[in-house]
């Protein structure tokens, strides 16, 4: 991986690494990419793909409302909170 | 090291937890600075179910950050090492002092199964979908499992009693029917154990020892190459870091936890709080998990290892319609010095710990030893591990 | 060189639903700041997401409505990007598997019938709302829509011109709220499109660069929003004015004009992949019945029946299929009195001036229609006089009286005392010789001013043909 795509990835994430950590974490892609390679030694042409490893089906819930917490507990730990809202810097759009 | 202590009970029904499990009464740090001081405003539903069967929480137990670790070694509140200097988790250390009867703990990566190994605990990670993971702090949900680590097997199963059973606020729960089946006891038959996987002496030595434990007690073994499940840990790497990325997005400094003090614009709001709070392998884990989401290598990459997995647990199948349980190793060695805990270890030592959290299968540890079951045999996994424990 | 527009929507709607899709906050509209918030949606650890069944069931509706394949086994999945308003930096939605594939709508405009292709309709959760606080130059976040049930509709890029857009969504709308699956109020935004609008030569079959526009908040802006849009892009081909991007651009209605977006919307990866907590929603057949033994009749299906089965004429007909709330309080009146032509015209006169009066629209009407039903049988069979059933029908529309009982404990029973009206219409007739006088002189309209007179003394509890005979026998009498 380039340094750039890796730069890129940190901006998506909302992440800033130096450049040491850089060095290393691109050392960790490229470890990691070359025993992926040893997956492609398992043919998964006709494989479905798994993404629950269990056969469960959703037990969906009635639509029935019901309030747990009050606004102040869900604000106790808050950072910034100004008249019951939770307070960011000013976004443009 | 951080452990909030409440109350140990003298009539040995205190259970100690993990900090990945939310608590109402003591903080949940997840092992993060992120975290430092965050109070869950619920408790786990394991946490109510091990009050109404009676048991007190004695504390909460320093994990590795986020729990996906070696052993523990990356919490922001430092690590713990034994008097030998060897790295050891807080839940095995909190056994050792000998005031509580267990530690409920979430496998995320295999942290507490090489754990329990190295400390001669017992551990369940027990079938997945039958302990409630409400109240887990989310990692890699696909896998991650609570389980249970205690002295003794019995201690083990008294406590996986207690918190296994059906919770509608978890949707990937069995039935409760399913779930009272994978407690019940049954005696092995045939067990296979693995070939393939490289360990040091000593860890040879506790898998030779069990073997013979298990012939004496009247059970068939037998060696099946293995090779195959050596794959399971880079793709358990995969969808590991996906879905952690993808959890730990929630993370922003905006609602709770930590926030920067830098800051103008939203943007540096959110990066300067996640570069501030978060661990560096935490990070370089966010990032791999990114990456093998990304448009270019979804299908190649992520889908793939979704794949892997269906063919692993399709391997699993194949073993168990001849033999009740394989036997493998939990970890590479029994003693973790520096160099066994550097950064991105946890991707290489989970080769042993991988193939059990890639398919969801109930994985006991005993006597240095990971015995893997077929789903919902966690009953009959526990009745080996007295073999083992009895063979020690 | 003329140009075709080509246009795609993506059409979101929120649910009518009482709790938000996956946790058990209240779904409603409104509320103060952060109050219908729980751990799960506002971003805290260890909830796991549970699945309403009315979204699925919702989900179906709208997707069998229109005439969509409905996906027996349907999955969530995972987007992530930041945004203050996503508290979790995720929305769960679905990618791989929607509730329903492959539909047609059908349209018609000036140029004649069309149908417009959907592509598909997804379950998802909506976002949180930020407000822009000038006084601190900050913004604010409230949750309460988070998490709130949506579908979005998707459409194949079939639409070309602003009129058929605005048919195409009105089309949905009219479907969509008869079959009870939303209000569909733009002004609440419970009904949100986005235009995907691209142009080129026509006769060509390539595709020009396509921008997606979002922020309209009502038919009118949307038709000004695609009016503008085909007019930059036209430009921007022929004049070379500027260079068209793909990208997403918001419509500012008061300056009539769009503005690229800055926001998440253009930042590219959203890393979709499967929810590892939400394990398939099977539809087994059951389940898929029950939603399907729900489905109303389509509005111009009733409407023709209206007026083929039930006789009634054109306006009556279109003005009751415009609700299905009138639709069904009509019908279930209908089944009790038989009387059609009697409760569309209680219905579309009186029910409707109450209703504007109380400032709601005629899909809020809670009127029951068998209680219609019985106060039409009580006028026809002559129990009640239409002056006294008025008012027991602002008494019905208030609460779910018994009309019968209510007449009784009022005093509107028509009365079959002829000892009574005997003597009020002797008494009135006494009273007044020189409009008698008039009468019996051939000025036959007078005899309403002692009719009603009468009818006032008799509190409109006669029968007002008994009446008339009484009176006219008096008179002449006199």
């Amino acid at each position: 991986m380039e340094k750039t795509t890796l730069i890129s990835l940190e901006k998506l994430n909302q992440l800033r690494l130096s450049d040491e950590q850089r060095e290393s974490v691109l050392a960790f892609f490229d470890a990691q990419q070359s025993r992926r390679a040893e997956l492609e030694r398992i043919d998964t042409e006709n494989v479905e793909r798994m993404v629950h490893v269990m056969p469960i089906m959703t037990v969906v819930r009635e639509d029935v409302e019901k309030k747990l917490f009050t606004r102040e507990e869900l604000q106790k730990g808050a950072p910034e909170t100004v008249d019951g809202y939770w307070q960011v810097p000013r976004l443009v759009d | 090291m951080k452990i909030y202590l409440a109350k140990a009970d003298a009539a040995g029904k205190s259970v100690a937890l993990d900090d990945m499990i939310l608590t109402k009464a003591l903080p949940t740090t997840a092992g993060s600075k992120m975290l430092d001081g965050y109070m869950s405003l619920f408790d786990a539903t394991v946490v109510e179910k091990l009050e109404q069967a009676g048991y007190s929480v004695a504390g909460k137990l320093n994990v590795g950050e986020f729990g996906f670790d070696v052993t523990g070694e990356t919490s922001y509140f430092g690590a713990v090492k034994n008097a030998d200097g060897a790295y050891v988790s807080a839940s095995a250390a909190a056994l050792d002092e000998g005031e509580i009867a267990a530690v409920v703990t979430l496998d995320v990566n295999g942290a507490p199964r090489r754990s329990a190994a190295q400390s001669g605990k017992v551990f369940i990670k027990p079938t997945y979908g039958t302990v409630s993971r409400y109240g887990t702090v989310p990692v890699a949900c696909s896998g991650e499992t609570v389980g249970v680590m205690a002295n003794t097997s019995d201690s083990v199963k008294a406590v996986l009693t207690a918190i296994a059973g059906y919770d509608c606020k978890d949707g990937t729960m069995h039935p409760q029917s399913k779930i009272d089946a994978s407690l019940r006891d049954a005696k092995p038959q045939k067990i296979a154990f693995l070939t393939g996987f490289d360990t040091d002496e000593a860890v040879s030595a506790k898998l030779s020892a069990f073997k013979t434990a298990c012939e004496s007690a009247g059970v068939e073994t037998a060696q099946v190459d293995g090779s195959i499940f050596k794959l399971a840990s880079s793709a358990w790497n995969i969808l590991m870091c996906a879905e952690l990325c993808n959890n730990v997005s929630r993370y922003d400094g905006i609602k709770y936890g930590y926030r920067s003090k830098e800051y103008t614009t939203i943007d540096e709001l959110y990066t300067n709080s996640r570069t501030e709070a978060f661990g560096d392998e935490l990070k370089a884990a966010i990032l791999y998990g990114s990456d093998v989401l990304s448009t270019k290598n979804y299908m190649p990459v992520y889908d793939k290892a979704l794949r892997v997995r269906r063919v692993l647990v399709e391997a699993f199948g194949e073993l168990f319609a001849q033999y009740d349980a394989v036997v493998m190793p939990a970890c590479s060695r029994l003693v973790y010095g520096d160099a066994d805990v550097a950064p991105y270890a946890c991707y290489e030592e989970n080769v042993y710990t991988a193939p059990a959290s890639i398919s969801g299968l109930p994985a006991v540890v005993c006597a240095g030893v990971q015995i893997v079951g077929k789903a919902f045999t966690d009953g009959m996994l526990l009745e080996l591990a007295k073999i083992a424990e009895e063979g020690k | 060189m003329k140009y075709e527009t080509v246009i795609g929507l993506e059409v979101h709607i929120e649910l009518a639903t009482e709790s938000k899709i996956f946790c058990s906050c209240s779904a409603k509209f409104g509320g103060e700041q952060n109050d219908h918030v729980c751990p799960a949606c506002c971003g805290m650890p260890g909830m796991l997401p549970i699945v309403n069944k009315h979204v699925v069931d919702l989900g179906m509706t709208a997707g069998m409505m229109l005439n969509c394949h409905i996906n027996r086994t349907t999955t969530f999945d995972k987007k992530s990007y930041y945004y203050p308003d996503l508290p979790c930096s995720y929305q769960t939605t679905q990618l791989f598997a929607p509730v329903a594939v492959n539909g047609l709508v059908d349209i018609e405009t000036s140029q004649g019938k069309k149908q417009i292709r959907i592509k598909q309709i997804h379950m998802e959760e909506d976002a949180g709302k930020l407000v822009h606080d000038d006084w601190s130059d900050t913004s604010l976040v409230d949750f309460n829509r988070t998490s709130v049930p949506l579908i979005e509709i998707v459409s194949q890029p079939d639409l070309h011109s602003a009129e058929e857009v605005i048919a195409y969504l009105e089309r949905l709308r009219s479907l969509l709220r008869f079959a009870r699956v939303s209000d569909c109020r733009m002004e609440q935004g419970s009904m949100r499109c986005d235009v995907n609008l691209s142009v080129r030569p026509e006769g060509s079959n390539v595709l020009g660069v396509r921008t997606e526009m979002k922020n309209m908040n009502s038919l009118s802006a949307i038709e000004r929003a695609i009016e503008y849009e085909t007019a930059r892009h036209i430009d921007a081909i022929e004049n070379g004015t500027e260079e068209l991007v793909q990208e997403t651009r918001r419509w500012d209605d008061l300056k009539g004009k769009s503005f690229s977006m800055r926001t998440k919307e253009n930042a590219g990866d959203y890393r979709y992949f499967p929810d590892p907590n939400i394990m398939p929603v099977v539809i087994d057949d059951e389940w898929f019945d029950s939603i399907k033994a729900t489905l109303p009749e389509l509005p111009e299906v009733k409407k023709a029946r209206y007026m083929g089965e039930l006789g009634l004429n054109e306006y009556d007909a279109q003005q009751l299929c415009d609700s299905r709330a009138l639709c069904d309080c009509f019908e279930q009146a209908y089944a009790v009195c038989g009387n059609a032509k009697e409760a569309a015209n209680y219905l579309i006169s009186d029910c409707m001036n109450m209703l504007n009066k109380a400032g709601l629209t005629a899909d809020q009407l809670t009127l029951s229609g068998a209680g219609l039903g019985k106060l039409i049988k009580l006028v026809t069979e002559g129990t009640v006089s239409r002056p006294n059933a008025k008012k027991i029908l602002a008494a019905l529309f208030e609460q779910d009286v018994d009309p019968e009982t209510y007449a009784k404990d009022n005093g509107y029973i028509v009365s079959n005392d002829t000892d009574l009206l005997k003597t009020v219409v002797k008494a009135v007739v006494a009273s007044d010789p020189k409009t008698v006088a008039d009468y019996k002189a051939g000025k036959e309209k007078v005899l309403m001013a002692l009719f009603g007179r009468c009818m006032k003394e008799l509190k409109g509890n006669c029968d007002p043909q008994t009446l008339r005979e009484v009176l006219i026998e008096e008179v002449m009498k006199a």
